[in-house]
């Protein structure tokens, strides 16, 4: 009976893992073959979609673009959230819980709201089609994220250890910093990821605040059609390209993903 | 060595006023919600006395924060600092007062050796069995050089066998110390097994303090013999005194015993001990005796019989205040 039902779920399971894959190992097949292939439906292989993207600037800098402000972004949401979540954690104070709660309806408002207002914005100050322009504008979304993530990873951690600190003697930067920061990595990780991930795969804001200079590679690839028709083969060779530092992300806290999926409230 | 004067700890509670001796282990026994931990806080100065004040060897800690108080605290969880070693652990204090690296380099050492924890120096507080990662913590507090140890129900998380084993061995090794310490608990036990001294908590006030026998042999109170009792005191019938479960027995021991009519409700045995349920004639319905008994007793529920105690053992309380109902409601 057990046997049958572990046979059953390995097939379940590998069935699920079929559906899973079969998205990506079509991107990769179109990724390896020329237009006229894939069209004609002929079998070939080739390396020149890949070529292309890292010989022609408009895409190489469309990555170079996209990992700029990501990787911007991700650095100012998780050192503003950092101490943020630490306030919301470990001290009581006068609407603390509203503030909260208030940082989560940030998200409640869709992207598209604040369209007008930060192009308008970033126009007159110069910060249109710059990196920053975009890491900014997503720091409205990611900022609120990483404090929840954080706080609930901060909550986890005894305040004894804090209390501990103070009686050791160690003052507040240290303990934060060589303690604390420490025993919460697990979340900070989680936290990169998420940072990451929205701001990697987004698209309207990315799009209207940036001009030709610090074109994403997101928007790169809704320009892949031309007057021959779309570029299917190019195109998916950046979709390609596009999952790989998502992957490197996940790979590097693949082991605190799953502790902090249990240990924070996102799920 | 550590006096405190008049000190409240949450307002609307009797004042304390006691004095910890330097050398001996002052056992804070009390049940939850006496306010033992609240007084552990106060005592390393992680929280404020409501008013009242605090004197180490004569210098008053008003002010005096939880770092630069030569007050150490060891928590009822072990509290470690997950990320780093044991060694670093127990250097933690030291880095923090700034000494050189030389100098902590031997008080580590010379700590860890005396703490048995020298061969684990390198190892992460999660890799530690819980008796480990509490003489841990222990080796935190002793590398503050403190002039006062709190240990708040330090060994409360512990299995029973190691409780009991670390019981004997702390209390050693805290008396090679010149500390004074504070020991809270809620097992009577631990006032026998590791106190010199010893202190009675209830409603964050203190109910009596001596030492462990006097204390246990003349409790003022119903509530103080209450306290020092496992498993509870037993009211007489007549409302006016206590008799504790272990003075009653089924044989006459001397000619002025006080005798007991019972009604025997049921027995719970281990082999080497009884705990016999019953009720005396004369004793309220919703009420009933423990008695604690040697050996193997068996009996049937119904069952009647005499129970005998020593006329000294059945403790009168003159004092008008000790209400003895009152007792009973804190038992809970």
């Amino acid at each position: 009976m057990r046997g049958a039902s572990s046979k059953m779920a390995i097939w379940v399971l590998g069935l699920y893992g079929l559906y899973l894959a079969a998205p990506v190992y079509w991107l990769l097949r179109l990724a390896l073959q020329s237009n006229q292939a894939i069209l004609s439906g002929e079998r070939d292989f080739t390396l020149a979609n890949f070529a292309e993207i890292f010989s022609n600037p408009v895409w190489y800098q469309g990555f170079a673009n996209s990992l700029t402000y990501v990787a911007i972004n991700t650095v100012i949401s998780v050192s503003v959230a950092l101490p943020a979540a630490y306030a919301f954690s470990r001290y009581r104070f006068l609407g603390d819980r509203h503030l909260f709660f208030w940082l989560l309806s940030n998200r409640m408002a869709p992207p598209a709201v604040f369209l007008l207002p930060f192009f308008q914005l970033y126009s007159a100050v110069g910060l249109f089609d710059t990196p920053l322009a975009v890491a900014l504008a997503h720091c409205l979304f990611t900022v609120p994220l990483s404090v929840w993530i954080l706080e609930g990873f901060m909550s986890a951690v005894p305040r004894s250890l804090d209390e501990m600190a103070r009686i050791d003697g160690h003052s507040l930067p240290y303990f934060f910093f060589r303690i604390f920061l420490p025993t919460i990595r697990g979340g900070i990780g989680v936290t990169v990821f998420f940072c990451f991930m929205f701001s990697w795969v987004e698209l309207l804001l990315a799009r209207t605040l940036t001009g030709s200079e610090a074109k994403p590679i997101v928007v790169v690839m809704t320009r892949t059609v031309s007057a021959s028709g779309i570029d299917w083969g190019v195109l998916a060779a950046a979709g390609v390209l596009t999952i790989l530092p998502g992957l490197a992300v996940v790979w590097f806290v693949r082991r605190h993903l799953v502790k902090g999926f249990a240990l924070g409230r996102v799920s | 060595m550590l006096e405190l004067r008049d000190l409240v700890l949450k307002s609307g509670a009797d004042p304390i006023s006691h004095t910890f001796a330097g050398g001996r282990i002052t056992v804070v026994l009390g049940r939850n919600h006496s306010g033992k931990t609240l007084l552990c806080r106060v005592l390393a100065g992680l929280a404020e006395p409501a008013a009242g004040g605090m004197f180490l060897e004569g210098r008053s800690l008003a002010g005096v924060g939880p770092g630069p108080r030569p007050v150490a605290l060891v928590y009822q969880a072990f509290v470690n600092y997950p990320d780093w070693t044991v060694f670093q652990n127990i250097a933690s204090p030291m880095v923090a007062a700034g000494e050189t690296k030389a100098a902590i380099d031997v008080r580590v050492r010379d700590i860890a050796s005396r703490l048995g924890l020298t061969a684990l120096l390198d190892r992460y507080p999660a890799a530690l069995s819980g008796g480990q990662q509490q003489r841990l913590a222990i080796g935190r507090a002793l590398a503050k050089s403190a002039r006062l140890l709190v240990m708040d129900e330090p060994l409360v998380n512990l299995d029973f066998k190691l409780r009991e084993s670390l019981q004997l061995e702390l209390a050693q090794l805290l008396h090679d110390l010149d500390l004074a310490v504070v020991y809270t608990s809620s097992d009577p036990r631990d006032a026998f097994a590791v106190g010199d001294d010893l202190v009675l908590m209830a409603d964050h006030g203190v109910l009596q303090s001596g030492e462990p026998l006097e204390v246990y042999a003349a409790p003022v109170s119903p509530a103080a013999a209450d306290l020092m009792c496992d498993p509870r005191a037993n009211r007489l019938p007549d409302g006016a005194g206590l008799i504790r479960p272990e003075h009653l027995s089924l044989a006459r021991g001397a000619e002025d015993d006080r005798l007991f009519d019972i009604e025997v409700i049921g027995c719970e045995t281990n082999g080497s001990e009884t705990f016999l349920h019953c009720r005396p004639d004369g004793l309220s319905e919703d009420d009933h005796w423990v008695a604690r008994l040697e050996g193997l007793v068996r009996l049937a529920p119904g069952d009647r019989q005499t129970l005998f105690a020593p006329a000294d053992n059945v403790l009168r309380f003159v004092n008008p205040d000790g209400n003895l109902s009152e007792a009973y409601d804190a038992r809970g």
